[in-house]
């Protein structure tokens, strides 16, 4: 259905090629799963694979696509293409456009041509087929990480095409909800669906994936049968990283002071319960890892540790001072808030400027030399000087991570520090942090990944509808 | 978070007139609020325009935008007041006793009344225009708008312009909150103020930029630019929709009637 010939591809205004003389084949009714490092190109091959590169995008482009045994070039527009390929990107929020679900839904629908009895049981499929009956009249404003996904899914499906390309659909999603997704795909193949997948978490697609293709700095470096491909150690450890040798004897703090103290803590947005009824005590140089599904009080926990949110109850004590009597300037010198999304705090023109934006805030004396530190324990050394939009996903999460280490705070809280990362930049990042415990600061990490959690840290809590559930020492 | 003019799904009375009615309303009321310069008239379409948001169960989610509203109420009439000084001065914005600059700005009759006339017309056309956001789906408006030959790609734009609202609402806030969390300092100063907003709208922009490059395909993958539609589940046109347009049709004449009596 899909046929790559040498496939090579240079954004505009840039010299490294996005795409290096790729070459994939996608049978009818199959499913091939593409993965590797962050900025290694994946996201380019799917615009190249759905004719969207071809039509939309300028630069320097070689090679043949074929898509349904025509070559893209014979298709008039992307809207002809549309009539063959569906694709479901990465950002969910922008793929939905209307205010209800059965609004969007039907309004891609209508642009078939279909008659209107055919929409009406189209829509009743596609709703049961992504388990979208009890929102169908949501807004866009009032749904999960993983219910935009599925309406994003659902709206795709609705074109009817079958040959479906997804660009990490799960990437920001909790165990539970890419379990979903990866159940609905499973069963659109059935189906007889083509599918493309680009995805990190093999393990929940490892049932339906026929071909595995690994993608690093443009190039494919290996593709074919997923248990072949995976008898390569160095491919087993990109999508089945190894945390079990990341322990080392940190000396475990004795009987040292809390710089955390959460007393009877509760919490709600409005009427809206999201806290209550936290304790919790965390001493200097603990590994914490916080784990429970999207939307189980995580965030809303961390974010009382340096007062963007107040307590509606109770007290958060920090190094011996209640939080109602700092400000957030003063607690930014004690606890470090590194959140999930990088891209929400890079101004700056270069990485150093970046980093140095916090020192500068917090007037911390000898900047210079704390800076350079931040980027040599970032690994970033040597992109010092470039636009930090520009470095890989992997990379600028390392940075987000140095701007916070450089303000040096003792406590540093990280929220989903390895959202779309592969193995080995997921283990960078996790290295990093346990360096930095071993410097002494207490380290508390958000994270959806059970592996990182049991093997990493010293000690799990779980969360669940705002409390906590259990609290223990880790493995 | 208040939802700035989204539409709210519901199952009431202004939900299920047709958007020809809504959008003849819209009109019908935004000229009635111009040429009229009656304070108690103009009131009367205030409380007229909120009875009918509380008939449509549409009350609460109208006053969401009040607070604003009333601010924007309070520096327009302070601007008249102090631009255009007219007629008998019945105070001081700055009161006489205070030395040097006591009863510099004079509050005169003229000025207070075109403020509150300008005021009540701005609460009148926000309140209208609401009404038929909150009531209308926006794919209703893009057949309605449609039908009216108004070019589709005009129509998106006015639809996502709005969807994205809350979006960058909610994006804004949580850049804030990461920088706050980097000791990101508000400034102070005009300078100061214009030199710290840098560390939000850069984020804002270049995400709003990239996301803006994946809704661009979206809306190209789906076809709505294709301009070809099968009519599904599309609104027509009732006996309400009759009712209403009779009694605003009256409404306009006996409008152009007190006009012309020269009462408004």
């Amino acid at each position: 259905m899909i046929e790559l010939t040498d496939v090579s591809y240079t954004y505009p205004h840039t010299v490294q090629p996005a795409l290096h003389r790729v070459s994939l084949s996608l049978k009818k009714g199959r499913c091939v799963m593409v993965t590797g490092p962050s900025g290694a190109g994946k996201t380019s091959l799917c615009l190249a694979a759905s004719g969207i590169l071809y039509h939309e995008y300028g630069g320097k482009k070689e090679g043949t696509v074929i898509v349904d045994k025509k070559n893209v070039s014979e298709y008039k527009s992307l809207s002809d293409l549309a009539q063959n390929v569906g694709v479901v990107f990465d950002d969910a929020e922008a793929q939905m456009i209307f205010t209800t679900v059965e609004e969007e839904l039907l309004s891609a629908l209508e642009h078939r041509g279909l008659s209107a009895e055919v929409i009406e049981e189209r829509l009743d499929g596609i709703i049961r087929t992504t388990y979208l009956d009890e929102i169908r009249d949501r807004s866009p404003h009032h749904l999960s990480g993983g219910q935009k996904q599925r309406v994003a899914l659902a709206a795709t499906l609705a074109l009817g095409n079958d040959i479906l390309i997804l660009d990490e659909p799960t990437s920001e999603l909790d165990e539970h909800a890419t379990q979903r997704i990866a159940e609905i795909l499973a069963e659109l193949k059935n189906q007889g669906k083509t599918i493309l997948l680009v995805e990190h978490k093999y393990h929940h697609f490892r049932d339906m994936v026929d071909t595995l293709v690994i993608l690093e700095n443009g190039a494919i470096t290996a593709s074919g049968n997923p248990v072949t491909v995976l008898e390569d150690t160095r491919i087993r450890g990109m999508i089945f990283p190894d945390f079990s040798t990341i322990r080392k004897a940190v000396p475990k703090p004795s009987g040292s002071d809390p710089v955390i103290s959460v007393q009877n803590l509760s919490h709600s947005y409005g009427d809206v319960p999201a806290l209550s009824g936290i304790n919790l005590t965390i001493h200097r140089g603990e590994f914490v890892a916080i784990v429970g599904e999207n939307g189980s009080g995580k965030t809303t926990l961390v974010k009382h540790f340096n007062q963007l949110l107040s307590p509606t109850g109770g007290d958060v004590i920090i190094n011996g001072r209640n939080t109602k009597e700092c400000s957030i300037a003063d607690l930014a010198h004690h606890v470090g808030l590194v959140f999930q999304n990088p891209d929400h705090m890079f101004f700056a023109d270069t990485v150093l400027e970046e980093i140095a934006y916090g020192v500068k805030n917090l007037d911390i004396g000898n900047g210079d030399a704390v800076i350079d530190a931040a980027l040599r324990d970032a690994g970033l050394s040597e992109m010092a000087g470039l636009y930090p939009r520009w470095l890989s996903r992997g990379e600028r999460q390392r940075l987000a991570i140095a701007c916070v280490v450089a303000m040096q705070p003792g406590i540093i809280v990280l929220d989903e520090p390895t959202t779309g990362l592969d193995g080995y930049e997921a283990r960078m990042v996790i290295d990093m942090l346990k360096n930095l415990q071993e410097k002494g600061h207490t380290i508390i990490i958000i994270t959806h990944n059970r592996e990182i959690a049991e093997h990493c840290a010293d000690r799990i809590i779980v969360m669940e509808n705002g409390r906590i559930i259990t609290d223990s020492e880790g493995a | 978070m208040a939802e700035i003019l989204q539409y709210v799904h519901k199952d009431a009375f202004l939900h299920r007139l047709h958007p020809y009615t809504k959008i003849f309303f819209i009109i019908l009321v935004t000229v009635m609020a111009i040429i009229a310069t009656d304070i108690p008239f103009l009131i009367l379409m205030v409380i007229a325009l909120l009875a009918f948001a509380a008939y449509g169960n549409v009350l609460s989610e109208s006053l969401n935008q009040l607070k604003l509203i009333l601010v924007m109420s309070v520096i327009f009439i302070l601007i008249t007041v102090i631009t255009m000084p007219n007629g008998e001065t019945i105070g001081y914005v700055i009161p006489q006793g205070v030395p040097l600059v006591g009863g510099l700005i004079p509050i005169t009759v003229g000025g207070l009344m075109i403020g509150v006339v300008l005021t009540l017309r701005f609460m009148i056309l926000i309140f209208a225009f609401q009404l038929f956001l909150i009531s209308t789906q926006p794919r209703d408006i893009v057949h309605a708008m449609e039908k009216i030959r108004v070019p589709i790609d005009y129509i998106l734009m006015f639809i996502i312009a709005l969807r994205f609202i809350p979006t960058l609402q909610i994006e804004g806030q949580r850049i804030h909150e990461a920088q706050l969390a980097r000791g990101f300092n508000p400034g102070t100063g005009v300078l100061g103020k214009v030199r710290s907003v840098s560390p939000i709208v850069i984020p804002l922009v270049s995400n709003a930029l990239l996301r803006s490059n994946v809704l661009g395909l979206t809306i190209d993958m789906r076809g709505y630019r294709t301009g070809k539609r099968t009519h599904v589940r599309e609104r027509v046109f009732e006996k309400r929709d009759y009712a209403v347009m009779t009694v605003m049709v009256v409404a306009g004449c006996g409008f152009v009637a007190l006009v012309l009596a020269r009462m408004v």
